[in-house]
């Protein structure tokens, strides 16, 4: 493959986050054969790919929800491969997954409330209330149920409710998904203004626009293999890697 | 004026009893939303709590009361933390039928610590004297006691209610109720919640067995005879919702007591019939949600029996004829090597061992975990008895009368219930099954609570039977015992044999492929629900043959034949065996009362160390005794002979599978 | 190849084989397929792409029976069968394959096969009560002959007696096209067939779907538009639940629509 040249082994100084050479799957089927990439202190890196590529099964290895059979992840530091998902977000990791998953019949504060009392021994756990004055859209109706509220708002919320506890990274799995255009913008704004905080986040994007917008580098994934890294200079002048693995071919 | 004081005071009696139930209910329910777990043993810690309480106050006199409404919930929440750490937690990735099994067999246990330390004789412990007398308001009168239950009830359901709403530990918990997942994802072990909520549970059911115990009696019964209509309240109100325990408790006690006042012959049958009316229409209970399975949790499968690998097909077949052949032998040892007993003994094994091949047939095939598989041995039992006391004398009229009827109900039951998936499935079989049990009771032409007895049997059919006896005299050697003996042992390896046989057919390999994929058999063109549903006919009817079995032996029958219980027992033999074998059930059944029989001579606490041994089973020997010999292979050779033999558990998970369950089945 | 009941006016020289209409299907407020139409003619091989949530798994979905559309039909050969449940439809010749294989693991491959076969069989009625019961399975003959065949189109004759889950992952996907091809179908639908694989064994399976099911007329959901490219005869795009547009690879190819849905307009 052309472009495996500029997989950086070395992309990273004094990465955050380190993963390395991760396989893994559900049962007998295989979905990652092989996934490295790191993300540095401060930084927003994106993961894009098509549906099926194995974006969310590569979160949920790091995040612990998946357990690799080989390969390992590190966080600042710290070998954190294997650990169940409330001791790797202990360590100010966030999370937000697929489909948000905002806990459907408790309320917005509440929600918020559950992310708070995760928070890591380390954290500098945030306001609930003051996390709420950030949402223009929730503050108001701190006693809405989940359930009730829209797609962004959802998503709004539940990245709120996984930083409440404090952070220094942040997962985010398809943030923008099913949301109409203005929304994406605000999400967009959302995350902008965390990593402004100093928070860095790994984006998990199927829409390659949303991803050059926030990220700095991009790592593009294709059934289950790291095909291309680079900036998103680099990125947008490579026509033959977005058509082949991220968009139609002609 | 007489009738409505008199229904006000019905009225207030329901509501004492459903006050009683709502503490059960509501911890049973939240255990079951947050952890899966239908905890059968919650019944025995309601006792244990009353058995605890009396233990208390016997020494302390009146005042002892309100030291044992305080100590005694505390001493049960303890335990019930225990039995979480101790025994649950290796289970949580199972299917929840492991659960069941593993508090089955506690219930096992600490039945039998209550009669070690109380005896089999009721006790009574009395509620302080200040609440003794009676009170009349609005000249309704009724117990001070029982307002004291009624408002001491409404105080810790309210103060439940709002820990739930207003504490840190409560939010958890309706977190992790709704996507135990993610209270993960977000940094909170959800584990460590878990002991805790099992123990308050465990506290609320003390203090309804105390507060109970005062009111009627404490029993070593009184835990088997909560826990089924707790059961009723909790799916009804919907598995995991706290208002639906409450809403449910008070309604079930309210017209459990208004039927038993105003229209007796439906007292006990109206709340099951009512439960099953609600399953039908609405599965997910009164205030339950149907969000199905949480995000990316997989509900664990059944863990069938595997035999192979260590022994061949072939080998295995010589094994079992050895086994026979020595089966056949043991008459001809009677009063020379030992006692009639033995044959006693292997009567009733043998009776057994049909019962769980029978429950094999759906639950190891086809999937379906049916709890009430005694309605069917009790059914079969009767209908036997019934066509031998007005019909005919021919044994063999009646065991087929047993098979038609069972079948028939058989058919009916699986036709209203397989739609229903799951946990809901057993539930409702256990629903069925006592709806049956307290209708015989009722019944005149069913003998009540005596049952029936006193039938002749004949063999042969028309001018051709005779008695049992009679034919012994013509035969040399055996004994009338002896003869029914190998009349049964015929049947028995007959019936596995057809059943060997159905398997092999395409009919058996349709049930296999739905065990390991309903949606992908589906999708090969079978109707799976016709399939389930003629599996649980064919099911039924070997279950009713069994019971028909046990009746023409002993001429009698009795409704405890239809007790829950039975359905536990058959459970536990054929997962003890190894289910999805059709032998490894039988295996159980004989082992499951040999170890009785062994135990028991041993040792009056012969229950306790069942249950122990069954909770250890179910723990670490879950594909059950046939899967031993490759167990131990497998220990021997480090686990080096992996491939062909590997368990399903090496197929793709559930997790995997792009359809979800609930999208299939709308 | 099966006999199936078939609306006595059906034609398949003017008709289309798998006729959608008008499907729409919502979940609460939201609308994963709107009036969605969609026409497979005999013999041909029909690719649906889109992005993810183009609402490709709900139609195909709809269109095996494992879901309902809330309204719009879904005839196969003139039949329609919007409410049949999904046997019915296996039945009357539409085979389906899953996304992620769900063969028998803890059957024999060749038991696996046979379970397809004889579904086909048992359809035809040429199995009767007395031996579905009690008759060993392999006692069928011509389901037998039907597994056999299978079995060599799929290259698995020789692994026909090992459990299917200790099959490598290649070897179940063949046995997952082998249970479709056993049940004799008129249409195949594919689910994703090559989800979850590594690029290589992606080509070996698109091969596989070409070498064993070319004569089928088929109907392959796919995310991925290179693999399809030269396989389809025609391509439909669906986006947000509606089809944004239908033609042949080439015409698809140069569709500004398709690229917008696809690049989110990376390349303006």
């Amino acid at each position: 493959m052309s472009e495996s040249s500029r997989l950086d082994a070395e992309a990273c100084q004094n990465p955050l986050l380190d993963v390395s050479n991760i396989v893994a799957g559900y049962g007998a089927t295989e979905v990652l054969h092989g996934v490295s990439l790191c993300v540095e202190a401060g930084e927003v890196v994106s993961l894009v790919g098509r549906n099926g590529a194995g974006k969310t099964t590569t979160l949920r290895s790091i995040v612990g929800n998946v357990v690799p059979t080989s390969g390992s992840v590190a966080f600042d530091g710290q070998d954190v491969t294997g650990l169940s998902p409330e001791e790797t977000v202990r360590r100010n990791v966030a999370f937000v997954p697929e489909e948000r998953r905002i806990f459907p019949d408790l309320t917005v504060a509440e929600n918020l409330k559950v992310g708070q009392l995760g928070g890591g021994d380390t954290a500098e756990s945030r306001d609930p209330e003051e996390v709420l004055e950030e949402f223009e859209n929730l503050r108001d109706h701190p006693d809405r149920r989940g359930g009730a509220l829209s797609g962004g708002e959802q998503q709004m919320l539940a990245i709120g409710r996984a930083l409440v506890a404090g952070a220094d990274l942040l997962l985010l799995d398809e943030p923008t998904e099913g949301l109409a255009p203005f929304v994406v913008r605000q999400v967009e704004d959302l995350v902008k203004n965390l990593n402004e905080e100093g928070i860095a986040v790994l984006l998990v994007e199927q829409n390659v626009e949303v991803a050059l917008e926030l990220a700095d580098r991009h790592y593009v994934l294709d059934r289950g293999e790291i095909v291309y890294h680079g900036t998103s200079d680099q990125l947008r002048e490579n026509e033959d890697v977005v058509d082949r693995h991220l968009g139609v071919s002609i | 004026m007489v009738g409505v004081t008199g229904v006000a005071e019905q009225l207030l009696n329901g509501l004492t009893i459903g006050m009683v139930y709502v503490l059960i209910a509501a911890g049973l329910s939240v255990i079951f939303g947050v952890m899966d777990v239908i905890n059968f043993a919650h019944g025995e810690l309601f006792a244990l709590g009353a058995y605890f309480a009396f233990a208390i106050v016997a020494p302390l006199g009146g005042a002892g009361f309100w030291v044992a409404l305080v100590v005694a919930p505390l001493l049960v929440g303890v335990l019930g933390a225990v039995i979480e750490r101790v025994t649950l937690r290796p289970l949580y990735d199972r299917n929840p039928l492991y659960h069941i099994l593993l508090t089955f067999g506690l219930v096992l246990m600490l039945n039998d610590v209550i009669t070690f330390f109380w005896g089999k004789q009721p006790k009574a412990f009395s509620e302080p004297s200040i609440l003794s007398g009676p009170v009349t308001v609005l000249g309704v009168s009724n117990s001070l006691y029982s307002y004291f239950i009624i408002a001491f009830g409404a105080v810790l359901s309210f103060g439940t209610w709002w820990a739930l709403n207003n504490t840190r530990f409560g939010l958890v918990v309706r977190a992790g109720s709704q996507d135990r997942e993610m209270v993960r994802n977000l940094g909170i072990n959800i584990d460590r919640y878990y002991t805790l909520v099992f123990g308050a549970g465990a506290a609320l059911a003390a203090v309804a067995g105390i507060v109970l115990g005062a009111y009627q009696n404490v029993n070593p019964g009184m835990g088997n005879s909560v826990i089924i209509p707790a059961f009723v309240i909790v799916v009804l109100g919907g598995l995991g919702s706290f208002r639906g325990a409450v809403v449910g408790g008070l309604g079930v006690g309210i017209i459990q007591t208004l039927a038993r006042t105003y229209v007796p012959v439906l007292e006990g049958l109206i709340v099951f019939a009512l439960m099953i009316g609600v399953l039908l229409v609405k599965p997910e209970g009164l205030f339950g949600t149907s969000t199905g399975e949480g995000h990316g949790e997989s509900e664990g499968e059944l863990l069938a029996g595997r035999g192979g690998g260590v022994l061949t097909d072939r080998q295995r077949f010589g094994l079992g004829a050895v086994v026979v052949a020595l089966l056949a032998v043991v008459p001809l040892g009677v009063e020379v090597l030992y006692s009639e007993y033995v044959l006693t003994l292997l009567t009733d094994v043998l009776i057994w061992a049909l019962f769980a091949l029978s429950l094999d047939f759906v639950m190891g095939y086809a999937g379906l975990v049916s709890l009430g598989h005694a309605l069917f041995y009790g059914t079969g039992a009767y209908a036997s008895v019934l066509v031998l006391l007005h019909f005919t004398s021919s044994a063999f009229v009646a065991l087929a009368a047993a098979v038609v009827v069972c079948a028939a109900i058989a058919w009916v039951i699986g036709y209203l219930s397989i739609r229903v998936s799951g946990v809901y499935f057993s539930m409702i079989t256990l629903a069925f099954a006592q709806l049956f049990y307290r209708a015989v009771f009722k019944l005149e032409w069913t003998g009540g609570s005596d049952g029936l007895f006193g039938a002749d049997v004949l063999y042969g059919i028309g001018g051709f039977a005779m008695e049992l006896d009679e034919i012994a005299e013509m035969v040399p050697m055996v004994s009338e015992e002896g003869l029914f003996y190998y009349f049964l042992l015929a049947t028995v390896v007959g019936s596995y044999l057809v059943a060997r046989q159905i398997m092999k057919a395409p009919f058996g390999s349709v049930l296999q492929s739905i065990r390991e994929s309903e949606r992908r058999t589906e999708f090969v063109g079978y109707d799976v629900t016709a399939y389930k549903r003629r599996a649980f006919v064919v099911s039924g009817a070997m279950a009713g043959l069994a019971g028909g079995l046990f009746a023409v032996e002993s001429g009698f029958v009795a409704p405890s034949l239809l007790f829950w219980l039975n359905s536990g027992e058959v459970v536990v033999m054929t997962v003890l065996g190894g289910m999805g074998t059709l032998y490894g059930p039988m295996v159980g059944a004989g082992v499951y009362i040999g170890f009785e029989e062994v135990l028991a001579s041993y040792t009056d606490q012969w229950q306790f160390f069942l249950g122990a041994l069954f909770v250890l089973f179910v723990i670490a020997l879950p594909r059950g005794l046939v899967s031993l010999p490759d167990k131990l292979v497998e220990a021997g050779a480090g686990g080096g002979r992996a491939g062909t033999s590997g368990g399903p558990g090496e197929a793709p998970s559930e997790e995997a599978e792009p359809l979800a369950d609930g999208e299939v089945n709308e | 190849m099966a006999v199936t009941d078939t609306a006595d006016d059906f034609d398949p020289e003017n008709e289309a084989v798998l006729q959608a209409t008008e499907l729409t299907k919502q979940f609460g407020d939201f609308v994963a397929l709107d009036d969605v139409d969609l026409d497979v003619r005999d013999g041909e091989f029909r690719s649906v792409i889109g992005p993810n949530g183009a609402g490709k798994t709900t139609l195909f979905n709809c269109l095996t029976g494992a879901l309902k559309p809330t309204s719009g039909t879904v005839r196969f050969r003139g039949e329609d069968v919007t409410r049949l449940p999904p046997n019915e439809r296996v039945r009357r010749g539409m085979g389906r394959s899953f996304q992620i294989s769900t063969v028998f693991g803890g059957l024999s491959v060749r038991e696996n096969v046979r379970l397809a076969a004889q579904s086909v069989a048992e359809g035809k009625g040429q199995i009767p009560i007395h031996r579905k019961l009690f008759s060993p399975t392999d006692r069928f003959e011509s389901v037998e002959a039907r597994t056999d065949e299978v079995l060599a189109e799929i290259g698995l004759e020789e692994r026909s007696d090992d459990y299917a889950r200790a099959l490598a992952h290649g070897d179940r996907r063949r046995l997952e096209i082998g249970l479709v091809l056993a049940t004799d179908p008129e249409l195949v639908l594919l689910d994703e067939p090559t989800a979850g694989m590594g690029s290589e064994e992606t080509q070996r399976t698109i091969s596989l779907v070409e070498e064993v099911l070319a004569d089928q007329t088929m109907l392959l959901i796919e995310h991925d538009i290179d693999l399809v490219m030269n396989v389809s005869d025609t391509i439909t795009v669906l986006n947000r639940g509606q089809v944004l547009a239908t033609g042949t690879p080439e015409r698809i190819a140069e569709n500004d629509d398709v690229q917008q849905a696809y690049l989110g307009g990376v390349r303006e």
